[in-house]
């Protein structure tokens, strides 16, 4: 959050070769700055790279979203077609509309319980960096991993305990309830993410002084009235980037669901993901790059849309 | 301009109270029921992973009826070895090593690297525009180059765990620039000036003074490359074709029909494929921390 | 050199015949490939280089897009008999190229229980009525009638569906002029699922009362252990069961009958689909080395013994009759031509068809779903 201009002008003029001495005004010099070679060769690897990597791929997916391509052999160009259809299919529908409605409960949920915690953890208790350390811990593991052993709790442990106590719905697997499937995705999603929005709310919360507190204290004002006018506003901005990135990544959803139900029962649980990625062993290539052009231009869109509902009220602490 | 130390509280408002360690919302005496609220809540961690170790330590026999709770009798590394053998567990080890430690590295590396060039030439539409080129690319989903990015690793010859890396580094290359040229504003030049007077070229000015200056955030960088590379599942499921040189996290699945009902093996091959990130996290975690304090806070 | 071959059951078979055979010439070493997903391949620009795979929609995509080379010159091609090279033709060719070579023909009808019938009496039913009293006397003895495996898609549509519906209707005249109808498939195109499929599939769901109760949490494996043991009297499955149900060792006897679907005992006909059938993409590295593994392959003292171990018939002009007890009973049905591609296999991939047939059989309403298959199609045929 620092501002460079000053000392860019200073350094500018002092670096500036023999000629432009400091008669010269400041934005001459800049236009005449010459630029040492070697940063155009520091640069270029990541500009190569992103390109060759993101860039191109994207171009080309995007040309093929307009044929009937199933990834190889022969094609034709059918225009818009792909996207017509697409918007037509109600089991690109029911996808979106899983994809959307899970990424939203989990990331209120998520973000929720991640500011608890963070609150918490930042406050006085004891076991402090012990308890930090065990809260961040499934943020380490592999999400697919994570899937797997909750699959197995799910699947095994949880009904045990449904049919002990009579619970008729939790006898069998909610895993394998078309219903139901989706909350074990959520629960599973959460687990592992939590951590990572509660360490950036850690970052944010310590950087509010105590002495705000104190004189809220002084002035009467409960814990939750301080909760409410002191830290909210100070961490706003903290919680912008978890809910845009949070968002952006629960809409993204693969690992766990592969790992929880592989998309089923039936088509319940499929996210965006996984249906664009059956899209090359499918053998429905030209259609799923169209589901995904069109998935990237609502993914910026709903970024957007966050962006411009906080502009401006955001900030990132003390 | 302000230095490479975390924002520190507002002493105007501290005056005469000496300062306190930092509280939150508490006050004086430990928060006992908060202490107790947050240790019961760290059971829904401690519990899977408890799970976990429980059944990789029964026999195979005992594991089969899947009971979670029940405590191994007799305790058994049968698990183990048997899911060492089967998923060939040093050939995945490996092969997730050589895709993190590539990424790790070039990350870093290139992450780093781009960032000066960009926060030293700024002034440059050039540079100026590369960064916001380079951030777009948060919000470029895997899903959606992905069938793509397939396609031409296939052709180049990119289908196995290079590939792998390569592509871990482009995807974070956005936040990690993001994160390096945030600290790099903050690094006073007049250092790298007084270098620049003793004759010291650009290059020289990297290795020798900027490159360990970011050390913190290279740290954080690094650990976040580590987890994000050695964690992954989607990236190396669908670019490696060779299932001979699959990463850990996908040979959990791909075993998970001889896994069947012997949990023994399946829990312990989990437990070996997730020990390694563990054991990383826990020696590094102090950088995680001031990194993202240092680097989120400023960016 | 890499072969793929992924049918489950002869994988250790085609193994020893791959070791033995890079142990009896130098030129290439082949490897056996059984895992990595194929349409992938493609889309990577390496396939394997010779394939012995299942002949179904999934590869006439593959033949219909040309990735195929053409096999058309080597000799092999001219010995299959005549009436399976029509069975290559249910799928659109590319440029009358020949893209595969057949292997093995599986006839498949309903397996069932020899000594269960003789015990009770019970005749192998000819027609529906038949087959429907059979049921009854079954259940009454408290045998489940036929058993299922509802939770495994594919054991819906290849054996139910397939059986009762393919009996029923000539599924290539459906397809083909459901594909002609293309866009405009729905309630008030010519032919339609909704209009031609109702029918066939309500008389299909008679069966339902006969089939074990917890058929919906059963896999392909409870299947054949059930019938090992003799608890169950019918199944509908192909010979691939057969061989599986072997591996268990009981002393049970199998036999097999075409499932009856009308009135008159003359319209029963079996089910049969090209199981194995060889191929060579054009991407292929090794050109020579796949077509000398194809034609090693292709020698009858290859071939024959391999159809006799998978109890299904060979396609070549020379094939012997086959002999086992088990599926003996077909060979009049197969040399008569009285047979029928399975419909299911005529519906393209992307069309979840086994989730909507398993919705139907665990109780949904016909009606709707398979007006959805037929919306599905449209929009298929308007995109592709």
């Amino acid at each position: 959050m620092s501002v460079q201009t000053s000392t860019a002008g200073r350094r500018r003029e002092s670096r500036a070769p023999a000629t432009a001495r400091s008669a010269a005004p400041a934005s001459a010099a800049r236009r005449r700055r010459r630029v040492d070679p070697i940063y155009y060769a520091f640069l270029f690897p990541a500009l190569a790279v992103f390109t060759l990597a993101i860039t191109l791929p994207a171009v080309i997916g995007f040309f093929y979203s307009f044929t009937n391509s199933v990834g190889f052999g022969d094609f034709e160009f059918i225009g818009l077609r792909n996207y017509i259809a697409l918007f037509r299919d109600p089991n690109i529908l029911q996808a979106y509309l899983f994809t959307l409605g899970f990424a939203l409960v989990t990331v209120i949920l998520a973000n929720v319980l991640a500011f608890a915690l963070a609150v918490a953890l930042t406050s006085r208790i004891r076991f402090r960096t012990t308890l930090r350390t065990i809260f961040v811990i499934p943020m380490v593991i592999s999400g697919i991993i994570i899937a797997f052993v909750f699959k197995f709790l799910f699947a095994n442990s949880l009904p045990a305990a449904g049919q002990a106590l009579g619970i008729g719905v939790l006898s069998e697997s909610i895993l394998a309830n078309e219903n139901l499937a989706w909350i074990g995705i959520v629960i599973v999603t959460a687990w592992s993410t939590i951590p990572g929005a509660m360490l950036i709310y850690i970052a944010g919360l310590v950087t509010i002084p105590d002495e705000l507190y104190e004189a809220a204290a002084i002035d009467g004002a409960s814990g939750w009235q301080r909760l409410q006018r002191i830290t909210l506003p100070m961490v706003s901005g903290f919680i912008l980037i978890n809910t845009i990135l949070g968002f952006k990544g629960y809409l993204n959803a693969y690992d766990v669901i592969v790992g929880l139900t592989d998309g089923g029962p039936g088509t319940a649980t499929t996210s965006i993901a996984m249906s664009i990625f059956k899209g090359f062993t499918g053998g429905d290539y030209g259609y799923q790059m169209a589901n995904a052009a069109v998935f990237f231009v609502i993914t910026v869109i709903l970024a957007g849309i966050q962006l411009r509902l906080t502009a401006g009220k955001a900030s990132f602490g003390a | 301009m302000s230095t490479i130390q975390p924002t520190v509280p507002r002493t105007d408002l501290a005056e005469a109270a000496p300062k306190k360690r930092r509280s939150g919302l508490g006050t004086d005496r430990p928060n006992w029921p908060l202490t107790a609220i947050l240790i019961v809540c760290s059971l829904a961690v401690i519990v899977p992973l408890l799970v976990t170790v429980n059944m990789s330590l029964k026999t195979t026999a005992q594991a089969v009826d899947g009971s979670a709770f029940t405590l191994p009798s007799p305790f058994s590394l049968q698990g183990f070895a048997e899911a060492w053998q089967l998923t060939n567990f040093p050939r995945g080890l490996a092969i997730s090593a050589f895709i993190t430690l590539v990424a790790v590295v070039g990350e870093i590396v290139i992450s780093s690297l781009a960032a000066f060039a960009i926060v030293r030439n700024w002034d440059r539409r050039l540079f100026r525009w590369s960064f916001f080129y380079l951030l777009a690319a948060m919000f470029i989903p895997f899903p959606v180059v992905a069938l793509p990015q397939v396609k031409l690793t296939g052709i180049v010859g990119l289908d196995n765990p290079i590939g792998v890396a390569i592509l871990h580094i482009v995807f974070a290359l956005a936040f990690n620039t993001l994160l390096f040229t945030a600290f790099l504003r903050s690094i006073p030049l007049s250092l790298e000036e007084s270098m620049r007077v003793d004759g010291a070229t650009t290059w020289q000015v990297f290795t020798r003074l900027i490159f360990p200056l970011l050390a913190p955030m290279s740290a954080t960088v690094g650990i976040f490359a580590f987890l994000g590379s050695w964690n992954d599942f989607m990236m190396p499921s669908l670019i490696t074709t060779n299932p001979e040189l699959q990463t850990l996290p996908v040979l959990q699945q791909m075993f998970q029909t001889q896994f069947s009902n012997n949990y023994n093996i399946a829990f312990a091959s989990y437990l070996m494929a997730m020990a390694p990130a563990i054991v990383v996290y826990i020696l590094t975690q102090k950088w995680v921390i001031s990194g993202l304090t240092q680097g989120a806070v400023k960016s | 050199m890499s072969f793929y071959q992924s049918k489950r059951e002869v994988i250790p078979h085609f193994s020893d015949l791959i070791d033995a055979f890079n142990r009896e010439q130098s030129d290439f070493t082949y490897v056996h490939d059984t895992s990595t997903n194929l349409q992938a391949g493609f889309v990577r620009a390496n396939p394997p280089d010779l394939a012995l795979q299942n002949y179904n929609h999934e590869m006439s995509r593959f033949m219909e897009r040309g990735a195929l080379s053409d096999l058309a010159d080597l000799p092999e091609a001219g010995r299959i008999r005549p009436e399976v090279l029509e069975l290559v033709d249910w799928y659109p060719g590319y440029e009358n190229r020949t893209s595969v070579i057949p292997y093995s023909v599986a006839a498949a009808s309903v397996i069932y229980n020899k000594q269960l019938f003789a015990e009770h009496d019970v005749e192998i039913p000819t027609t529906w009525d038949e087959l429907l009293s059979a049921c009854e006397t079954f259940q009454a003895a408290d045998i489940t009638p036929l058993y299922g495996t509802f939770s495994e898609l594919w054991t819906i549509t290849q054996g139910l569906f397939d059986y009762v519906v393919g009996g029923l209707i000539d599924s290539r005249d459906f397809f083909a002029r459901l594909t002609e109808v293309g866009e405009d498939a729905g309630p008030n195109s010519e032919v339609s699922f909704q209009k031609n499929m109702l029918e066939p599939i309500q008389q299909m769901l008679e069966l339902l009362p006969y089939f074990n109760k917890d058929a919906r949490s059963r896999a392909y494996g409870d299947g054949n252990t059930a019938m090992a043991n003799g608890t169950a009297a019918m199944y509908l499955q192909g010979p691939w069961a057969l061989v599986e149900i072997e591996k268990a060792e009981t002393d049970v006897e199998l036999g097999s009958f075409p499932l009856p679907v009308t009135d008159d005992p003359e319209d029963r006909k079996i089910r049969v689909n090209i199981d194995l059938s060889l191929w060579i993409p054009e991407q292929a590295d090794q050109h020579e080395g796949a077509r000398q593994l194809l034609q090693h392959l292709m020698l009858p003292e290859i071939q024959f013994p391999y159809n006799e171990l998978a109890l299904a018939f060979s396609t070549t002009d020379d094939a012997p009759e086959v002999t086992d007890p088990r599926i003996a009973e077909m060979q009049p049905y197969y040399d008569e031509g009285r047979f029928y591609m399975g419909p299911s296999t005529l519906v393209p991939p992307t069309i979840p068809f086994g989730n909507y047939m398993q919705a139907i059989v665990l109780g949904a309403e016909p009606e709707p779903i398979l007006a959805q298959i037929d919306s599905d199609f449209a929009r298929l045929a308007y995109r592709a």
